[in-house]
């Protein structure tokens, strides 16, 4: 069931208990959780936080932790199943969860005892009708009689019956039709329900409103909220008309904050936090890089140069000519570069973009800064966070350390652990932009009619990087675009595009993912997940559906063509 | 010393100087051994305020029968003085070493420990990595033990 009062039926609720918290490994509930960590700080309510990957952590951690605890909040895990089915857990054990995943299982919304959502209800969910779905079976009262007779359609009645035998043969055949068609209706309705896959508001989010309706919110939590929301606009999961309207949430909040210590001027120390509204540069790090290599990895202004060919390299050295900006500047580290030049960057790059085709080079975003030193983009942090989340350093098969490391690097205490993931991520964007280079320039990108279909084959360099979910969607993301921008077929800039990479070579396995057609207005929909699944299943392929988004799988490589066919044929 | 005297009498006056020499040496061997033996207790002094009144068994290895013995009644002199303390209701000082800053800590993993019971009854299962927000008293004894380790943010 939808909780309503988020206060009242979950943190009072929760506040003198000790609390399990299971939270998924992506930047949104990372951030979520450091919220709800530090509501839990200020009130003393004891937890135990686990970090888990997939379903199998998640059935593993309640197992081991079910004897312990009765209060289990689930963290962007847990909504888009029927997760009693799944844990299997005692009449006692009691879940809340804060899932951006959609849609959710109807099972979860029904149940008014063991599951509490600690979902908005009015948060574009269009959740069937009850007595669509569920049939009470007290309403078959007739047929308690006619059930023996019904499966083989009407034996002989026996004496006593004949009186009734016409009504009552009618009626069951009325009955049985009616309930034929419910049936079919019920599977139409959950098959539209459930065949696409999208997400909703940030769980970063959902836990800050919960700290400001305690008035427990501080600045670090806002902050939080806002790299939540971030990550979902980096990783694609929402459209840009809800991140539009969910920065304008923020932006009130973040004015309320603003204007609580702004009596006269300079009256905050300068290593207090300062958040503020900016309308900054699509430009992926670039003030902790130079703005060249800024420019040639991100993939907006990369896709749209398409920096692959030699005229594209041309045109950018162009557009910085036209800026006049000369290059020994903008090569230079962007903390280093002249004042001068800094000065109007934003204002001089948005002019130029705008001649060159780019009109969203600026996105509406926040910043940060305490200190001298330390100033920072709400990308910059989702970047950092998610590269730290799914380094491939240290060949560990320990993901919680990488779950740690990112969960620390959100605190303003752990700079270097931030500055740290900064220059991962750098790499990890190099990787993406020749990954995506090559793929472009050898036409790895096959039409398989329905969808596009890139593999990344095992000796591709950094290939390792992209045997992780978020890692392999960004690059597929960024492949997208590249294949749409440099494609002369129409029709093939509007397919889906799945792509695989290798994860585990000694253990035979490819990591899958798909995702939806590249569109200015696209409604972020994917129904791969459901895909992914009947493909699967009609080829018997040894496949593991163990990440929460439905659309990333795990495969083995020796299934990958027959999977591949039964996928072309279904969605034919 | 009484060699000294010896060779006086037995007029072998010229070995004096080498008893006297040995002699030094065998005192400061004393010495010595009476500074090690001493620099032991007070480090197994110390364990009792790292690890409690019950020793691990890899410690217990290296000491003694006599420092074992040692250990004991130190445990007894400090547990009869802390339950001397508060007019008799006695108070456990070997708690809260550092003054605390908060009654609840955040405490992080370091290995696998199993699973742990705390005096209320509560069991927590510590694997690595995993976090816990516990009070303050609970966790002492682990992180001392270096099996949590005290997380600030």
């Amino acid at each position: 069931m939808f909780v309503t009062d988020i206060r009242k039926d979950f943190y009072e609720v929760v506040a003198n208990q000790r609390v399990a918290l299971l939270v998924a490994a992506d930047i949104d509930a990372l951030c979520a959780c450091k919220i709800l960590q530090a509501l839990f700080h200020c009130d003393h309510v004891q937890y135990t936080l686990v970090p888990v990957t997939g379903w199998q952590d998640l059935c593993t951690a309640f197992l081991e932790h079910k004897e312990q605890f009765r209060y289990f909040v689930l963290i962007n895990c847990g909504a888009n199943v029927d997760l009693l089915e799944m844990l299997q857990p005692d009449d006692d054990s009691i879940f809340f969860i804060c899932d951006t995943h959609r849609p959710v299982d109807v099972v979860n919304v029904y149940n008014d005892t063991q599951i509490k959502l600690l979902i908005k209800q009015d948060d574009d969910l269009s959740v069937p009708s009850y007595d669509d779905i569920f049939r009470d079976e007290e309403d078959e009262d007739g047929d308690g009689d006619d059930s023996g007779n019904e499966s083989d359609g009407g034996s002989e009645p026996s004496g006593k019956r004949r009186r009734f035998d016409e009504g009552a043969i009618e009626r069951r055949i009325e009955r049985q039709r009616a309930r034929r068609e419910w049936e079919a209706r019920r599977r139409e309705i959950l098959f539209d329900y459930e065949q696409y896959e999208y997400h909703g508001t940030s769980a970063a989010m959902m836990f800050f409103e919960l700290a400001w309706v305690l008035t427990k919110d501080t600045k670090d939590m806002l902050w939080w909220a806002v790299i939540g929301l971030t990550d979902q606009w980096v990783h694609d999961k929402i459209t840009h008309m809800k991140y539009v309207t969910d920065i304008a949430t923020m932006q009130r909040h973040v004015s309320r904050h603003n204007h609580r210590n702004e009596d006269e001027e300079n009256s905050l120390s300068i290593d207090c936090m300062r958040i503020s509204f900016e309308y900054d540069l699509r430009l992926t790090l670039y003030q902790h890089w130079s703005l060249y290599e800024s420019i040639c990895n991100s993939c907006y202004t990369s896709c749209s140069f398409k920096l692959w060919t030699l005229n594209g390299q041309k045109k950018l050295q162009e557009f910085l000519a036209d800026m006049g900006l000369p290059l020994k500047q903008v090569k230079q580290k962007f903390n280093s570069m002249d004042i001068s030049i800094k000065e109007n960057l934003r204002d001089v790059i948005e002019e130029s973009s705008n001649k060159y085709g780019m009109k969203d080079i600026r996105i509406q975003t926040f910043g940060v800064h305490f200190g001298f030193k330390n100033r920072f983009l709400a990308g910059d942090m989702v970047h950092a966070a998610a590269a730290l989340l799914e380094s491939t350093e240290r060949d560990e098969s320990d993901t919680t350390d990488n779950f740690i490391k990112a969960l620390d690097s959100l605190s303003r205490s752990n700079i270097e652990w931030l500055h740290s993931g900064i220059d991962l991520a750098k790499k990890k964007l190099l990787a993406i932009q020749q990954t995506v280079a090559s793929c472009i320039c050898t036409n790895l990108i096959l039409s398989q009619g329905p969808f596009l279909y890139c593999y990344l084959m095992e000796g591709t360099p950094d290939v390792k990087l992209f045997s992780k979910p978020l890692a392999l969607t960004l690059l597929c993301k960024y492949l997208l675009r590249a294949f749409v921008h440099s494609t002369r077929n129409k029709r093939c800039k509007l397919l889906p595009l799945v792509m695989a990479a290798p994860k585990d070579v000694e253990k035979g396995t490819a990591i899958v993912v798909g995702i939806p057609p590249e569109s200015e207005t696209s409604d972020k929909k994917n129904f791969f997940g459901r895909a992914f699944e009947k493909a699967a299943e009609s080829t018997s392929s040894r496949t593991l559906h163990n990440h929460f988004d439905m659309s990333i799988i795990e495969l083995k490589t020796e299934d990958r063509s027959k999977f591949l066919d039964a996928l072309i044929t279904l969605l034919s | 010393p009484h060699c000294c005297v010896h060779a006086k009498s037995a007029a072998r006056s010229d070995l004096i100087p080498s008893i006297k020499l040995r002699h030094c040496c065998l005192l400061r061997n004393q010495r010595c051994i009476m500074a090690y033996l001493y620099d032991r207790l007070l480090r197994i002094r110390a364990l009792r305020w790292e690890y409690g009144s019950v020793l691990p068994a890899n410690v217990r290895f290296h000491m003694s029968a006599e420092e074992v013995q040692w250990f004991s009644q130190y445990k007894k002199s400090l547990a009869s003085f802390m339950r001397s303390l508060g007019g008799g209701a006695g108070l456990d000082i070997t708690q809260d070493m550092k003054p605390p800053k908060s009654l609840y800590i955040q405490v992080r993993c370091l290995k696998d420990h199993g699973e742990f019971e705390i005096d209320d009854g509560t069991v927590i299962l510590l694997k690595k990595n995993s976090q816990h927000f516990l009070p303050r008293w609970k966790c002492e004894q682990l992180i001392r033990q270096g099996v949590l380790e005290h997380v600030v943010s």
